[in-house]
This record gives structure tokens, C-alpha cells and sequence, in this order.
């Protein structure tokens, strides 16, 4: 029995498989909306987030942090002093697409989890954040947002108790960084979106200096399901230390890509086998196992190791946001790294000289690797560059970047070596 | 005075560009006025309607040279320099004027172990142009993206800031390409979940316009 117990008849709950389910009236029919009912009725909002802290529930984007205890970092109400919720669906984590399938076939279920949450931490607002090449999900979000706010769900006054919230969809447009919790707030004030040195946290000055929570688009629409079944039910699904469903994104040389809803605590060989395998019967070589932050992992570290936080870490990895790339045995590790590389090179902001300048020495030192004009030294010099970026800079995004490039090299070292240029030359005697 | 602080290395922009509209075009209508005002109530300051105005500006002028940042900054009263400063840091403000329809292909690292590179390179060939690039008759722009969050249904891409485009081949770029010619809008795309196709046969969403199903994905020739 795996930590997932019996995951063959798992039955889903984040995406049910109900038809048109994204219809207010289909949501409804279904018990949609019965929690925030419930809720509004009868919890008070610290027994909300006891009953999320009892469910154990940990962030979906990526952290992994405690929600329950998020939440109660709000501090006391002060009558006009605004707070605000922030739902985090900036989603651009490589090897991360899940956010987008829950908004685009059961946003009611998010909509519901932000005003529960919104209830909660007695806030008034959530800025709902959507990267901006969610174009199309965005039009679909503001439909069924309308409907919401047509039926008293949301707005003035929900369901005809004196509780209000408003719900508003702010569009992003094209920038990872903003998937940071502070440069999401940033990004929110209308400024260039460079990362806030912590302290202060959110809790204490988030946007417009006022107290904000921030989670993610799928640790949100959990909250619906705690009220429902409770937060008992939601802590016995999966690993004890990390429960409740999970959406797996599942990319790369499998036979059968896709999200796909279980508990955590899978055992990363039955999620490989529920893909249908490796594509043309191929050997798997490396599996990223939550978006391109975390470090990869090798086809032989994987064996018994489950999907979730502590697992993870002793296998040498983080449950990161879920997106779990599989690699043949084909794969170009050099080729890889340098797109990862890349990415960060591209993606960060510019505020901090570590980050700024050492991903961009990171590609052009693995750059030449890959052109075959690297030494054996530069693999060291990546790793001590690796040192000198981690945790000297504002936000984690220079860590993000230099856990993958060292564990590639340290894992794959004999795939660099063979790309790089011998130490030491035969001499013709 | 050294020769590089006269002539600095870094080109400078240029003080007084030319505008690329008249006078006359360079106005937001009453309706246009009114939406950016629906935005400006969202937020406790008009600073945060920025991105939302200048989505809008785009929509409406196709790039945003700096005479449309002024536009926008006098509309919300705000400093040229922090719209210029916003519109700079996102890649999808277009700071120079694009092809009619902008291809971003996502080349990154799913996609780019899934053929995104093989695809960027067909696109290439066929419309006679480098990635970065625009077509000389001015209908195409090429451009690699970062990960757009569709991984699942890798080689992908995204047309002109909008629909998403699934698990491509060769044939299906000509496919959409002959639909782009003909000035027909892509339809959006709802790509089932595998756990929806076993156990309800098919998309949940009966109103889905085009459904397509997460595939294996292609081989991969090059990864550059
Ligand atoms: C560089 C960077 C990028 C991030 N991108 C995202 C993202 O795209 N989506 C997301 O939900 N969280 C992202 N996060 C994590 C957020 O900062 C934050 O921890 C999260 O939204 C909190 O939500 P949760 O507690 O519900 O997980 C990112 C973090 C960093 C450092
Ligand atoms: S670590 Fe990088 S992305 Fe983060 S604030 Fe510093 S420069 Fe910006
Ligand atoms: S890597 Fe291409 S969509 Fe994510």
C-alpha cells in the first residue's frame, strides 16, 4: 500500500466528472456553493481557518507552505483599514499547466474557494492575477464571473447576508517574475514588478502597504471541499504530512501527457505508468518532478519515492508546483540545461547583480559546453557560481535558477564531461 | 571629454521620435474613455489600471511607440515614465509594431524535448524568415516564447496574444496558416483531460468549439 492508499478508485474532486460542470447552474445542481452557504451562515472565520489548518492543506504553487497557518498571519481587523486576498494563476513554471485546465472546466469551484478564504481573513477584495497569455481563459473567467456576480454570489451583500466581496480580474502580460508573491503586488500597484526584500511579509504590508494573502489558483478551490467533507476527511486523502488531491501535470516522452487528478503521495512509477509509460517503449532517464525550479532527478533515484514534500526531499527533489517532466533515454542533458538556463537568463529582473549577471553567465558558460568549446573547469566554475547566486539575492528566483543547474551537472556530470574539452592532451612521445 | 561619453556605446533613444499616428488618431474615444475609468474604479489608485489600459491601447493601435504611453499616461495622470516603465518590463507590450499576426512558439524546455524547435524551424522555412523576425510583406512575426502553459499538449504555440494552438505538426501549421490567410479568427481549443476521455468519453465542456486530446508527442530533431 503506497501513501496514496487505494488510488485505483480515487474518485476526483478538484475536477469531478460532471459535464459543463463550468456552468453556474451545473456547478449549483451539483452542491456548488453549499460550503460558502454553509459558511456564511454558520462559521465563524478563525473556525474556517482552525477547520483548513486541521486539513492540513499546503500551497499548490509551489512553496508548499502551511494554508491554515498563512491565513492566520492576517492581522486583527481594523474597520478601515482594507486587506486583500490575491489568487495567484500567473502559472508560468515550466513544465506547469494546471491552474489553466482547473479555471478552464471548474472556475465556480475557485470562484467559491476565494470568497470562503475571503470570509476567513474578513477581507472585502481578491485580485484574481492571470498571466496574460491566458487571453482566452480570461474571457471564459469574466463570463462565469459575471453570472456569479448576477446570482448575489459575489458583490454586495452574497446571498443576502452582510457579508461583501468583490472579486477582480487583473491580466498580466508576459513575465514570470510575477508569479512572486511580491512582485505579483507589484505588478498589481501598476509598477515594474521587481521583487520586495521580506520582511515586511504580505501579512503585514502587502499591496498598497495594506495586509494581503496571497495562494495559489488550486490551494484556493481546495477550500471549498475542506467545508464540504472537512478538514478530517481532506487530511486522511494522500501523504499525512502533505494531503489532499493534487493535480499532476504530466509532460514530455510519455505516451499519455495530460493533468491528471490524484492524491499525493503517488509513487512516481504508478503516475508514469497511469501516463502509459515512456513513448516507444523507451528507458526513462531523468524526471523534473514540480517545473523547472526543482532539481532533477535520475531514472534510477526515483524507485519508492512518492509525490509529496517529504519523500521529495529525501529523494533529493521538492514537490515544487506538481508539473513533472519525463525525459527518455535520448534526451540531451547539456541541451536541457542550457534551455533551463535560458529561461532564468530571460526571465530574471534585473534588481539583484548575482541574478542578473550569473544567470546570464550561466548560459554562456553552458552555452559553450554545448557548442564543445567548454573546459572541464567551467562544470566547477557553474557549481561555484551556483554558491555565489543562492540566497544573496531579493527573491528566490536566483535560487530557482541555480538548483537546477546544479544538480543537472552533479547528477549528469558524465553527459557534461563528455561535451567538454580533456584537462590533460596524450603527448606523442 | 573621453570619446565614448560623446559618442556612447550604448545607442540612446532617440529624443523626438516621429509619430507613428496623426493627431486625429491619437485620441481614446468616449467608450474607450469609459473602460479605462471601469478599470481605474477596480483599483484604490488609477496606477493600477496601467496594464489593463495600456492591453487596451494595444488592442486598439497594434504596438505601443511612446506617443501612445503618453496617451495612456495623461488618460490615468500619471507619469510618462512609470508607463514607460511598465510597458517596457512585460514582453507582451509591443514596443515596436509587429506582423498582422505575431506566432509565439513556445520553445521551452517541455515543448523544446517535444519538437517546439523543429516547429519554430518549419515556420522558418516556410515564411522565409528568422525567428525574431518579421516577414518583409508584414504579415508574420516569429517569435520564441517561454513556457505558456501548455506542456501537456507540446509543440505549442499562441497567436498574436490570444488562442493557443495544440500538439502541432507541419500539416496543421499549413492548416492554420491557409485559415490565417483567409482571415478566419482561430477558434479556442479545450484539450480534454485524459481521466475526462475515460471516464465520460470525451471533453466535459458540450460548448467547446474545437476539442483536441493530449497526444504522444513528436520526435524531437533539434533542441536550438
Ligand atoms: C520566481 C518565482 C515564481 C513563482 N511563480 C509562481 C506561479 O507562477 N504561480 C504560483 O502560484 N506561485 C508561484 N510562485 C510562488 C509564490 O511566490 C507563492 O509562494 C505562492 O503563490 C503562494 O501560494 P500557495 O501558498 O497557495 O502555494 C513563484 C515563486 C517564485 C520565487
Ligand atoms: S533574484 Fe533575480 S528575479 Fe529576483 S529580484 Fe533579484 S534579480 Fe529579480
Ligand atoms: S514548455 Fe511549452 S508550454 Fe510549457
Amino acid at each position: 500500500m503506497t501513501k496514496a492508499g487505494d488510488w485505483k478508485s480515487y474518485k476526483r474532486v478538484l475536477l469531478p466528472p460532471v459535464k459543463d460542470l463550468h456552468h453556474l447552474d451545473v456547478y449549483q445542481e451539483q452542491g456548488g456553493y453549499q460550503a460558502l452557504r454553509a459558511v456564511l451562515s454558520d462559521w465563524k472565520p478563525e473556525d474556517v481557518t482552525a477547520e483548513v489548518k486541521l486539513s492540513g492543506l499546503r500551497g499548490r504553487g509551489g512553496a508548499g507552505f502551511p494554508t491554515g497557518l498563512k491565513w492566520s498571519f492576517m492581522p486583527p481587523v481594523k474597520p478601515d483599514v482594507p486587506r486583500y486576498l490575491c489568487c495567484n494563476a500567473d502559472e508560468s513554471e515550466p513544465g506547469t499547466f494546471k491552474d489553466r485546465q482547473l479555471m478552464e472546466y471548474n472556475p465556480h469551484l475557485l470562484f467559491e474557494g476565494i470568497l470562503i478564504a475571503g470570509y476567513a481573513m474578513s477581507l472585502k477584495a481578491c485580485y484574481l492575477y492571470v498571466r496574460g497569455e491566458f487571453a482566452s481563459w480570461i474571457t471564459l473567467l469574466q463570463n462565469e464571473l459575471s453570472k456569479a456576480y448576477d446570482a448575489k454570489l459575489v458583490g454586495d451583500n452574497i446571498l443576502g447576508t452582510d457579508h461583501s466581496m468583490d472579486i477582480i480580474i487583473h491580466k498580466g502580460a508576459g513575465a514570470y517574475i510575477c508569479g512572486e508573491e511580491t512582485s505579483l503586488m507589484e505588478s498589481l500597484e501598476g509598477k515594474r514588478a521587481y521583487p520586495r526584500i521580506k520582511p515586511p511579509f504580505p501579512a503585514q504590508s502587502g499591496i498598497w502597504g495594506y495586509p494581503t494573502t496571497i495562494n495559489n489558483v488550486e490551494t484556493l478551490a481546495c477550500a471549498p471541499i475542506i467545508i464540504n467533507r472537512g478538514g478530517d476527511w481532506f487530511a486522511g486523502v494522500g501523504a499525512k504530512k502533505h494531503p489532499g488531491p493534487v493535480l499532476y501535470g504530466i509532460s514530455g516522452h510519455v505516451n499519455r501527457p495530460g493533468v491528471y487528478e490524484y492524491p499525493t503521495g503517488m509513487l512516481i512509477t504508478d503516475l508514469l505508468e497511469i501516463a502509459g509509460g515512456m513513448r516507444d517503449n523507451k528507458k526513462l532517464k531523468a524526471l523534473v518532478p514540480g517545473g523547472a525550479s526543482v532539481p532533477v532527478l535520475r531514472a534510477d533515484m526515483i524507485d519508492g519515492v512518492t509525490m509529496d514534500v517529504e519523500s521529495l526531499q529525501e529523494a533529493g527533489s521538492m514537490m515544487g508546483t506538481a508539473g513533472m517532466l519525463f525525459l527518455d533515454e535520448d534526451t540531451d542533458m547539456v541541451a536541457f540545461l542550457r534551455r533551463v538556463a535560458r529561461f532564468y537568463h530571460h526571465e530574471s529582473c534585473g534588481q539583484c547583480t548575482p541574478c542578473r549577471e550569473g544567470t546570464g553567465w550561466m548560459e554562456n558558460l553552458i552555452t559553450r559546453i554545448d557548442d564543445g568549446e567548454g573546459n572541464l573547469r567551467d562544470l566547477d566554475l557553474l557549481l561555484d557560481l551556483c554558491d555565489q547566486m543562492e540566497g544573496r539575492t531579493v527573491c528566490a528566483l536566483a535560487d530557482a535558477a541555480a538548483w537546477p543547474v546544479r544538480n543537472t551537472i552533479k547528477r549528469f556530470r558524465g553527459d557534461f564531461e563528455r561535451r567538454c574539452r580533456p584537462a590533460a592532451w596524450a603527448v606523442n612521445a | 571629454m573621453a570619446d565614448f561619453i560623446r559618442n556612447p556605446v550604448v545607442a540612446l533613444p532617440d529624443p523626438n521620435p516621429a509619430s507613428h499616428f496623426s493627431k486625429e488618431e491619437l485620441v481614446f474615444t468616449a467608450e474607450e474613455k469609459e473602460k479605462i475609468a471601469e478599470y481605474v474604479a477596480q483599483y484604490p489608485t488609477p496606477d493600477g489600471a496601467v496594464m489593463w489600459a495600456l492591453w487596451l491601447a494595444q488592442e486598439k493601435f497594434g504596438f505601443l511607440p511612446s506617443e501612445v504611453m503618453r496617451l495612456v499616461a495623461t488618460e490615468l495622470s500619471l507619469p510618462y515614465a512609470q508607463v514607460y516603465g511598465v510597458a517596457t518590463f512585460y514582453t507582451q507590450y509591443f514596443k515596436e509594431k509587429k506582423g498582422t499576426f505575431v506566432l509565439d512558439v513556445c520553445t521551452c524546455f517541455s515543448c523544446q524535448f517535444c519538437g517546439g524547435y523543429d516547429i519554430l524551424a518549419y515556420l522558418e522555412e516556410k515564411l522565409g524568415v528568422k525567428r525574431g523576425h518579421t516577414t518583409p510583406c508584414g504579415r508574420y512575426t516569429l517569435q520564441e516564447a517561454e513556457c505558456l502553459g501548455a506542456c501537456g499538449s507540446a509543440p505549442m504555440m499562441q497567436v498574436s496574444n490570444g488562442p493557443y494552438a495544440h500538439n502541432l505538426t507541419p500539416e496543421k501549421i499549413d492548416a492554420l496558416l491557409a485559415a490565417m490567410e483567409a482571415g478566419k479568427p482561430l477558434p479556442f481549443v479545450s484539450v480534454t483531460l485524459p481521466q475526462d476521455e475515460d471516464e465520460m468519453g470525451g471533453n466535459r465542456r458540450t460548448d467547446a468549439e474545437v476539442v483536441e486530446h493530449y497526444a504522444v508527442p513528436p520526435q524531437t530533431k533539434r533542441t536550438q
